[in-house]
């Protein structure tokens, strides 16, 4: 018999607010955190924006972590894993340390401390590279902070499934506490922008020049993002006995790959993973009353998630906004504030707007992106996609507390 | 797919792609060989003076010569050497794909962060280049950590799950974990399970600034591994029989070695749960397959651990000797040596062993198989 999970705290580092009261409020308010990028020079480059971080300041917020001795990927992990803990009012020193662990999405793991290393290389050959870079660069440290910060001795694992891995991590997390193997996980995503990813998406032309506008008739791409998000993780049992809020109830997940074209999509794998998804969580696509999109706002992206939301919901979908909007495309991070917003959708009772659309798309209906303005909502069950690189698809389900 | 499955899954076939050959049958005779897979490296990068002469690599190793031309040409390394070791555990498994099964067969890859040749070079571009921009586009999925399970899938056209866990030299634990989860809670049926590294100027002058100053350790080495894990039942109601099974997996983090949380005590308690879970006692161990690399510092915490539950007494493999150090493989090649001991031995039938690993950052696994020879098999590898 499996154990119910649910979600008591919540963690995002995100250029639109760092802590749930910003995010949340930000996502209200449809506000962007687009801004041009200055963590590498973008001389030569013909489009110049990005969703950077700029108040990061891990200091700040990490208890036991020296961020010296931490890449930006693991501090942003580290950060959003503290931020979740307090917000579920969990002192981590009261839980069994063996009984609590994390996993962690990534797309491009320590990719700020590579790009050093391969400034190194550039500059004056490898026989330079620093060794503390070296040491700073392996992804699994992304996981390593966040128990290291938290003090928990159970899993640490970092996934990477490119921009889906964030709904990988909350997938595992919720078998391993639903199953018994666990009581408590941190699950989320964290990655940093850089001048390889910029340059990739610019040169297979997804790459949008001002603004990210998913489901607009005139959308041209996405913009590279960067943040960390970090959800708790429990059982009802174990929130309930030192009194805390349950904010939510992870339903399920399901996970498929295209096995076609390394970076398009394929709506025939995305409806088969919103199947999965949905038998795994027992309920039928009439239970759903919001989809957080993956909605990159890449002209093939949307696409293929709207027909592939056509063939699974038919005529009447639920409303579908993408907060990528405002955010950028934060890669591993992605469906982590995307399972963020979900949970505020079921307790605050609003749809977060696909912000910078100004013309929907015609040939995206009958989905409705919610565009430019947030919109009053009561909904029960929420759906969050996320799809990557090399067709790796994975969709996590949420449900209001009960 | 069915959920809640209880069994452990089993291992109906396997590959091993390394400096020590190509396939299982390969690797079985050279690890019963103690056969070192030590190679002059020189040259093998054009232009790139490597801090070393010799690795357990494979200058040879052209993806083109196993899978042809078509579609070869934009595969980084370890890519390829993912998706030919996934043909090559294909080929020795007698699990059938079919159009049926392809959408619940998956694939769940360990790595240390991908390529991090292409993605470094994928980034120089936007250094050298006459523009930033003029990366090459067919290039870019190279760059990112999932290429080489996603790539596996496309070739093999496996449309379950597809997960690459970045886990470095807890890779192999944190495959087996990761996979044994997604089929007990029915997300797949059937898994490759695997882990790769490749060799490369960047792997090798890491290494150097790190670990220079420890003549005694590893050289560096590269390959990959895939294991057909399957549900347990569906192998035995089939009448099939299985290479091994894997009936426990632990895994722990604790602070670097030398630091408090010990990971040596740390180690120690995994084994522990790992054998009751198998419900095996530590005096019936046959071997333990460790992860010591010849770094006094780093392998006095994986001995700690193995001592405190095994005894000094217990057959040591250090597989490490043969095939190098290969990081988010080397767990894998340890269990590999493990199959290849029981491939051809009928007298270890049944028997169980231990694969354990511990990282310079302070995780610790272990995992347990029991193994079985291929003569009780209906086909030979």
């Amino acid at each position: 018999m499996d154990r119910r999970v649910v979600i008591t705290g919540l963690g995002p580092v995100s250029s639109i607010g760092t802590g749930i009261a910003a995010f949340g409020a930000s996502l209200r308010v449809g506000r962007s955190g687009i801004s041009p990028v200055t963590s590498f020079d973008t001389t030569g480059f013909p489009y110049v924006m990005a969703g950077e971080v700029r108040d990061f300041v891990p200091g700040a917020v990490l208890r036991v972590l020296d961020p010296r001795e931490w890449g930006r990927t693991s501090l942003f992990a580290a950060v959003a894993a503290r931020l979740a803990v307090e917000d579920a009012g969990l002192d981590p020193a009261t839980v069994p340390p063996e009984r609590a662990g994390c996993v962690i999405g990534t797309t491009s793991g320590e990719s700020r401390v590579l790009q050093g290393l391969t400034e190194q290389w550039v500059a004056e050959g490898m026989p330079a590279l620093s060794p503390e870079d070296v040491r700073q660069c392996p992804p699994s440290r992304i996981a390593a902070a966040v128990s290291c910060e938290l003090g928990f001795t159970g899993e640490a694992m970092t996934l990477s499934a490119a921009c889906a891995a964030s709904n990988y991590a909350i997938g595992y997390a919720y078998d391993l506490i639903a199953s018994g193997e666990t009581d408590y996980m941190v699950a989320g995503g964290a990655d940093s922008t850089v001048r390889w990813a910029h340059a990739g998406f610019y040169r297979v032309g997804a790459l949008a020049e001002h603004a990210c506008a998913p489901f607009d008739r005139n959308r041209s791409g996405t913009l590279t993002g960067e943040g960390g998000s970090a959800l708790l993780l429990e059982t009802p049992e174990t929130a309930r006995a030192r009194g805390a809020r349950i904010h939510a109830e992870v339903l399920g997940y399901g996970l498929s790959c295209d096995a076609g074209h390394p970076v398009a999509p394929d709506p025939a794998g995305i409806a088969d993973c919103m199947r999965r998804a949905h038998r795994n969580a027992g309920i039928t696509p009439a239970d759903v009353g919001y989809i957080c999109a993956h909605g990159t706002g890449t002209p093939a992206n949307d696409l293929a998630e709207v027909t592939a939301v056509r063939e699974v919901f038919g005529a009447s979908p639920p409303p579908m906004s993408s907060i990528k909007s405002m955010l950028g495309h934060t890669m591993g991070a992605a469906s982590g504030f995307g399972a963020i917003a979900a949970v505020l959708v079921l307790t605050q009772g609003f749809l977060p707007p696909t912000i910078n659309v100004t013309e929907p798309d015609p040939a995206l209906v009958p989905v409705d992106p919610v565009p430019g303005r947030a919109r009053p909502a009561d909904v029960r069950v929420v759906q969050n996609n996320g799809f990557a690189f090399g067709g790796n698809n994975a969709i996590t389900l949420f449900g209001r507390a009960t | 797919m069915t959920p809640d499955r209880g069994a452990p899954p089993v291992v109906t076939g396997w590959s091993a792609l390394s400096s020590l050959g190509t396939g299982a049958d390969a690797f079985a005779a050279a690890v019963r060989a103690g056969r070192s897979g030590l190679v002059d490296v020189r040259g093998m990068f054009d232009g790139g003076e490597l801090p070393r002469h010799t690795a357990c690599a494979m200058p040879g190793f052209r993806a083109r010569d196993h899978l042809g031309r078509k579609g070869t040409g934009y595969l980084d390394r370890s890519t390829a050497l993912a998706v030919v070791a996934a043909r090559l555990a294909l080929a020795d498994t007698d699990l059938e794909l079919g159009d049926d099964n392809r959408r619940t067969t998956g694939v769940v890859l360990g790595t240390t962060a991908g390529s991090i040749r292409a993605t470094s070079a994928y980034d120089r571009d936007t250094l050298t280049q006459d523009r930033p921009y003029l990366v090459d586009p067919m290039l870019f999925p190279t760059a990112v950590m999932n290429s080489a399970a996603s790539r596996c899938a496309v070739w093999h056209r496996l449309h379950g799950v597809n997960a690459t866990v970045a886990g470095g030299q807890l890779a192999g634990i944190d495959a087996l974990r990761y996979g044994r989860t997604l089929m007990a809670r029915g997300h797949a049926d059937a898994l490759l399970v695997g882990a790769v590294e490749e060799f490369s100027p960047h792997m090798a002058w890491g290494d150097e600034r790190l670990y220079g100053s420890e003549p005694g350790r590893a050289p560096l080495g590269e390959g990959a591994v895939v294991l057909v894990a399957e549900d347990a039942e569906r192998v035995r109601a089939s009448g099939r029989s299985a290479d091994a099974e894997l009936p426990a997996v632990a895994f722990g983090r604790f602070a670097p070695p030398g630091g408090s949380p010990d990971p040596g005590k740390g180690l120690a308690d995994c084994i522990d749960r790992a054998l009751r879970q198998a419900g095996v006692h530590a005096d019936e161990v046959r071997f333990v397959a460790t992860g010591e690399r010849g770094i006094p510092h780093l392998d006095a915490a994986e001995q700690a651990g193995v001592d405190a539950v095994l005894g000094p007494g217990t057959h040591r493999l250090r597989i490490k000797e043969l095939v190098g150090e290969c990081h988010a493989a080397a767990g894998m090649f340890q269990l590999a040596a493990l199959l290849a001991l029981h491939r051809n031995d009928p007298a270890l039938d049944g028997r169980t062993s231990v694969v354990t690993s511990v990282s310079s950052g302070g995780a610790v696994g272990a995992a347990v198989l029991r193994g079985f020879s291929r003569t009780r098999r209906g086909h030979a590898g």
